[in-house]
């Protein structure tokens, strides 16, 4: 493989776990989230800072990753999964654009200048690089589908569905809202942290520009088109929101207005998305494989 | 034991200058089908809200077993074993008949950090799930969409699920309304089953006929306030409840 699809292909994965994390929020729970990037982000600073600071492998550094996403997602998840929903929308906004800043102008994190030189992973005495990387973050991948797939079949899961459909039937039949709106909040904040330890270490240096708000817009694309609340749905929409820039990079000027086209195209046709439910490559699988609704 | 099961004492809940409900007291006893009865705007449903922790009183009690659960959110109150549906029924839309009635049965689960990762595909809860499916009449259509379903159906599974939630008291919002006579025969028998399980029932039903012959003791509201109490042949014979029902409106509504 070259090196180029190398690359597409571990930024891919990447945005594939963090986007898997925001279908939990977004998809299971049903909690809007256009703030995703700002979980992206702490995780890829916290990594950063222990490797650089601190002198911690990737792994030993790993559980703190994910301990202050969690920590993090949990401090900001009370208040505004408290609010009402068109709040929610604007107070996530509010703390992408709060993380951005704080990364921005504290000396502590980088200023302006980012946080730079941060070591490649290390497995078995080796430097992880190319396709041996993009392998670690398709295990990671495939870790971070595992769990959700099986929220697709425990209680956990069970309850965020039914808050996501009717929060007051939900409530009426014993499952606390605040509970499991804030489990899905940081099991999702946590799979955007893992996804920025990963991010950290593959750029090796990292800037506040990097998890602004365009990102979390982009990562809440992946999902629409992809499928929100499917299992597959944010990987295949990690794939396209992807690779179209890379076909079409011609018209990078036109980017924007290209996925405000893919946006509307989707919600007019399928806004299940692709793999939504009753979705025509949903109805096409059906066909092949009888029986199965999954 | 001869406590009721349920006290409501005093209860108010106001919206704005509307007293929608204002100064009510009733009790349920253990056992029993009471229904709550009134017209259009009378107040049952607040009521229904203001036990199931929807709303929080403005005035007034409510214990459940000798507890205090005024103030208590609903799904704390769910956890006491009061199941309840909803007039305007509010399915999981989404999700399988079975996995509505499973969210539902999952309320052991709920409470407990460990618990709630464990699977439900091969659960006990599963399998109780489906035994209620079979007692409403849905078990045919275990696996379809719940939002596709008739409003017969989805009354149905409205009782389905609050029963997977309710150990002592079921609380039914018109579980007849909107439906074809042979289906009202049907949820009739199931309502008195239910009762003959141990179950206390608190039902509103609009349709006096459909109270008279299924409840053991009627409340009748009107403006929020309560208008009648005792056995469905003394409130029958009320002047009260006639004239609310015939619409002479005599009494001061809003403040
Ligand atoms: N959340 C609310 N905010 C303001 N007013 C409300 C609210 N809920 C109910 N009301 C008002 O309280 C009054 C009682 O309503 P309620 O729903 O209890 O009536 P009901 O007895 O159930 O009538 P129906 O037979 O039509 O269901 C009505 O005037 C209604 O408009
Ligand atoms: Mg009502």
């Amino acid at each position: 493989m070259s090196g180029y699809l190398i690359t597409l292909g571990t930024i891919i994965a990447i945005n594939a776990i963090v986007a898997c994390g925001l279908n939990v929020i977004v998809g299971f729970a049903g909690q809007i989230s256009l703030g995703h990037a700002a979980f992206f982000g702490i995780g890829a600073y916290t990594a950063a800072l222990l490797a650089t600071q601190a002198g911690l492998s990737f792994w030993a550094a790993l559980p703190c990753v994910l301990g202050m996403s969690a920590f993090i997602g949990l401090l900001l998840g009370v208040p505004s999964l408290r609010v009402r929903e068109d709040f929610l929308a604007i107070t996530t906004i509010g703390i992408n654009f709060i993380v951005e800043a704080i990364f921005n102008n504290f000396e502590f994190f980088g200023g302006a200048l980012g946080i730079g030189g941060i070591p490649r992973v290390g497995m078995f005495g080796l430097k992880l690089r190319g396709t041996e990387f993009l392998v670690l973050c398709l295990f990671f991948l495939v870790v971070v589908m595992v769990v959700c797939w099986w929220l697709t079949r425990c209680w956990a899961g069970l309850a965020c569905f039914a808050l996501r459909e009717e929060e007051t039937a939900a409530a009426s039949v014993g499952i606390s809202p605040v509970r499991f709106k804030l489990l899905a909040f940081v099991l999702g904040t946590c799979m955007a942290g893992l996804g920025g330890a990963l991010y950290a270490h593959f750029m090796r240096f990292i800037a506040a520009s990097d998890f602004a708000f365009p990102l979390s817009v982009s990562l809440l694309s992946m999902v629409v088109v992809g499928g929100m609340g499917t299992l597959w749905g944010p990987i295949l929409g990690a794939c396209i929101i992807g690779v179209l820039p890379e076909v079409f990079r011609p018209l990078v000027d036109y980017r924007i207005l290209f996925y405000t086209m893919l946006l509307l195209l989707m919600i007019r046709f399928q806004p299940g998305g692709l793999l939504g439910e009753n979705s025509a490559a949903r109805r096409v699988l059906a066909k092949m494989r009888p029986g199965g609704r999954s | 034991m001869n406590r009721p099961l349920l006290e409501i004492t005093g209860l108010s809940k106001h919206f704005g200058g509307l007293r929608a409900v204002d100064g009510v007291s009733f009790d349920i006893r253990r056992g029993e089908i009471l229904g709550l009865l009134g017209p259009n705007g009378a107040g049952k449903t607040v009521c229904f809200n203001l036990i199931s922790g929807v709303y929080k009183p403005t005035a007034g009690q409510i214990s459940f077993d000798g507890q205090r659960t005024d103030g208590l959110a609903p799904h704390v109150i769910a956890g006491l074993g009061i199941g309840r549906t909803f007039q305007i029924v509010k399915p999981f839309a989404h999700l399988t008949v079975l996995e509505n009635v499973l969210a539902a049965r999952g309320i052991a689960h709920y409470r407990h950090l460990p618990k709630i990762w464990s699977s439900w595909k091969t659960s006990a809860e599963r399998r109780e799930a489906l035994s209620l499916l079979e007692r409403v009449g849905l078990s045919e259509l275990a696996d379809r969409l719940a939002g596709l379903l008739p409003l017969g159906n989805l009354r149905r599974l409205e009782i389905a699920r609050a029963l997977a939630v309710a150990r002592t008291l079921l609380l039914l919002d018109e579980s007849f309304s909107g439906l074809r006579h042979e289906e009202i025969t049907q949820i009739e028998a199931l309502i008195r089953s239910i009762r003959a399980d141990g179950l206390t029932v608190l039902l509103i039903e609009h349709n006096m006929r459909v109270a008279m012959g299924l409840c053991d003791r009627l409340i009748v509201l009107d403006h929020g306030r309560k208008l009648a109490e005792g056995r469905p042949a003394e409130v029958r014979a009320s002047e009260a409840v006639i004239e609310a029902y015939l619409g002479r409106k005599g009494s001061a509504h809003a403040a």
